[in-house]
């Protein structure tokens, strides 16, 4: 399949993907480093209570739950800011 | 013909419609609960909770119908955000996830927690690796994508081919819970049952492919949710007087530290213990709920979150409904919803094993002094669980029952002395979820068999023929698939991790590879698919057959770290790729303009409208 060569804007072009490359790796190496962390000290947490339940099983059962659902929205918007960053004039929507 | 983004407006009564939808279902309930009170008989009840929903998936279906292929395959690619989370969500979780993660839950309390993080956290790296730029490219199926990607009709086939295992199990999966569910509450045997939940599945998606899925899907999530919300909710303010289970359950946990302790369940020693997941056959609980890593400890608790988190951030099912939306921004939007909607259901699920498991261990620590609770029949009657014999004591103990792993959800209602209505409730909502799963893996699979190997054989198939093709393949596929459940032996949730296993060696690192990196070559993705693959399939299929525990789970991780490595040394070593596969790469990272396989689409029209004019 044919494709068409946009416009040369080279290095706009590197920037929104280096951008966009830091943005993933940081999002995914954040949750994973929230998802290790709560397993790590799950059993040692769970002296401890918060809302009624074990904090070691808080973290796992909802805390990083909601805190994925707080990074991943927070994903979508930074992500859709580097990209009209790089298209001010094209369609996106 | 294509229509540009800014005129693929959605219907704007969609809101309206689908508030319909809801309202109807939620009459529904209540005007059986009524009946229930005038002396209706549990089958009757039973029969109309269950049968009327799914008239109305086919009337959706049917409303939803098309022959044109753009809407077929990509639902016009003008699906809202939202219904399209619905239907992602739907299909994330599916039927294996509302029963028998909540079953496992019940077995193993803290250590089950992995299969629901990693569902949420697969959608993220989803949303996040691959999504938008399968939007951007736009090809109909995951296959499709790499032979675009790569300009090859082998890598095409190669990936369509290693796509039909995973996906066969998961569908297979899916139906035997929707099976399950119907031969637990209609008149039907489980053979019969299969085989009718495979024919309404296959006449959903042939009557209107990804358009009649994603509508039909969405009204069955909206089933699913309000199916689960309503008992839970009414136990929630039964034991805890507040209507937010997922927040209330920690007030219940000394009740139930208390009750299992009566019970006679005594904190597990990981070392005495097998590492496994709890098996479909009935067994007793043996662990405590809130023991941290008696049974999966704490590395099997990671490597089997990382192995469902890369296996669903490749599932073709879902990643073939990333054409749907409007636009990348739209894409990556939708994909954001179902993964709050998934975490919403992973933070529910706990709350509905400590209510069920309260319950249980509560009235089993009354018996010695009080007659053995009513629940116990009537839940042996329905076959949810299976008692042992009284022990000494004239009791009974936590070892003397046998609960049934996919039954757990559909007993809470019982236990808390609610209304029949609220049980098939129950039952209505996981049939839904497991109907719209089956639908989206059903499609995947049959429109990939269409699709990409159809069509690479008949390269000039109008559109006609290619509909035709897409319409047999459905129902060669799903007809296959109940005979395979008929005669094969399958664990729904062991089906489900191998799959996810499958996705995860096959399809994680070769995406991640064709999407992340430009020098990544033809050879360096069939090497990445084929080495992932192979390991699985040797590992699972010929020497592993027998194995148990999280055997699947070890397996496609490594299988997955060599399809990276195998994937990087063939780019490494081969040729370059060549200026266009270049190109097509650059553009493919490029968040603007329309999606590349429209553009080039037209253009082809284009070409032959002025080939024509010119002849003429």
């Amino acid at each position: 399949m044919a494709t068409e060569t946009p416009a040369p804007d080279h290095a706009g072009r590197i920037r929104h993907q280096l951008r966009t490359s830091i943005l993933a790796g940081a999002v995914l190496l954040i949750v994973l480093l929230a998802v290790i962390s709560a397993i790590v000290n799950a059993a040692s947490l769970n002296q401890y209570w918060f809302l009624h339940f074990p904090l070691g099983f808080y973290f796992l059962a909802q805390g990083v739950l909601i805190f994925v659902v707080v990074v991943g929205f927070w994903f979508v918007r930074t992500q859709e800011h580097i990209d009209h960053t790089r298209s001010e004039t094209r369609e996106l929507e | 013909m294509t229509s540009p983004i800014r005129l693929r407006t959605p219907n704007p009564h969609l809101g309206a419609y689908y508030g319909i939808i809801t309202s109807a279902f939620v009459a529904l309930i209540v005007l059986l609960a009524m009946f229930e009170q005038l002396g209706w008989r549990e089958v009757i009840i039973a029969q109309f909770m269950m049968v009327t929903p799914l008239l109305l998936y086919v009337v959706i279906a049917v409303g939803a119908r098309t022959v044109d292929i753009e809407d077929y395959f990509t639902s016009g690619r003008r699906v809202p955000a939202v219904f399209n989370g619905f239907v992602l969500a739907a299909t994330s979780v599916g039927g294996v996830g509302f029963l028998a993660y909540t079953g496992v839950l019940f077995f193993l309390g803290l250590d089950g927690l992995a299969i629901g993080l990693g569902l949420t956290c697969g959608l993220l790296a989803g949303a996040v690796l691959f999504v938008p730029f399968l939007r951007k490219a736009g090809a109909y199926t995951l296959p499709a994508f790499f032979g675009q990607r790569f300009r090859s009709r082998k890598l095409r086939v190669t990936a369509s081919v290693m796509q039909l295992p995973p996906l066969v199990l998961l569908l297979a999966a899916e139906i035997q819970i929707a099976a399950l569910i119907a031969s637990l509450f209609l008149p039907l045997t489980f053979s019969l049952a299969v085989f009718l939940v495979a024919a309404l599945v296959a006449a959903i998606s042939i009557l209107g492919g990804m358009r009649s899925l994603t509508w039909v899907g969405s009204a069955q999530f909206i089933a699913g949710a309000v199916g689960l919300a309503v008992p839970l909710v009414t136990v929630s303010v039964l034991l805890t007087s507040l209507p937010a289970p997922q927040f209330t359950y920690g007030g219940v946990i000394p009740s139930l530290q208390n009750a299992e302790i009566t019970a006679g369940l005594a904190p597990v020693q990981p070392e005495g213990v097998t590492t496994d997941l709890p098996h479909m056959m009935p067994e007793p609980v043996v662990k405590p709920f809130f023991q941290s890593f008696g049974i999966l400890g704490e590395y099997d608790f990671f490597l089997l979150f990382l192995c469902l988190m890369l296996g669903v951030a490749a599932l073709p099912s879902l990643l073939v409904r990333s054409g749907v939306t409007r636009s990348i921004i739209e894409q990556r939007r939708s994909t954001a919803w179902a993964m709050l909607l998934v975490a919403v259901f992973a933070l529910t699920a706990p709350a509905l094993a400590v209510f069920t498991k309260l319950l249980v261990f509560q009235d089993i620590g009354l018996a010695p002094g009080a007659a053995l609770p009513d629940w116990l029949n009537e839940l042996s009657g329905r076959q949810l669980l299976k008692a042992g014999s009284a022990n000494g004591a004239g009791g009974m103990g936590a070892a003397e029952i046998y609960f049934t792993r996919d039954g757990i959800a559909l007993m809470l209602p019982t236990l808390a002395d609610l209304p029949f209505v609220l049980t098939s409730l129950m039952a209505a909502a996981g049939m839904a979820i497991a109907l719209a799963a089956a639908g989206s893996h059903l499609f995947t699979l049959a429109g990939s068999i269409a699709e990409d190997i159809y069509r690479v054989l008949d390269k000039g198939a109008a559109e006609l023929p290619r509909l035709a093709a897409a319409w047999g393949a459905i129902a060669a596929t799903a007809l296959g698939t109940a005979i395979f459940l008929l005669i094969a032996d399958t664990d729904p949730l062991r089906a489900a991790i191998t799959a996810l296993a499958f996705t995860a060696a096959t399809f994680f690192p070769a995406l991640l590879l064709a999407i992340w990196w430009g020098r990544c070559t033809e050879g360096g993705a069939i090497a990445a698919m084929g080495a992932g693959f192979s390991v699985v399939l040797l590992g699972c299929g010929v020497f592993g057959a027998d194995k148990a525990g999280l055997y699947p789970v070890y397996v496609g991780l490594i299988g997955a770290v060599l399809a990276l490595i195998a994937g990087i040394v063939a780019s490494l070593y081969g040729m370059k790729p060549p200026a266009a596969t270049l190109a097509y790469w650059q553009e493919l990272r490029d968040p603007d303009g329309e999606t590349i396989y429209d553009r080039a689409k037209a253009r082809a029209a284009a070409q032959a409208a002025n080939a024509s004019a010119s002849a003429q």
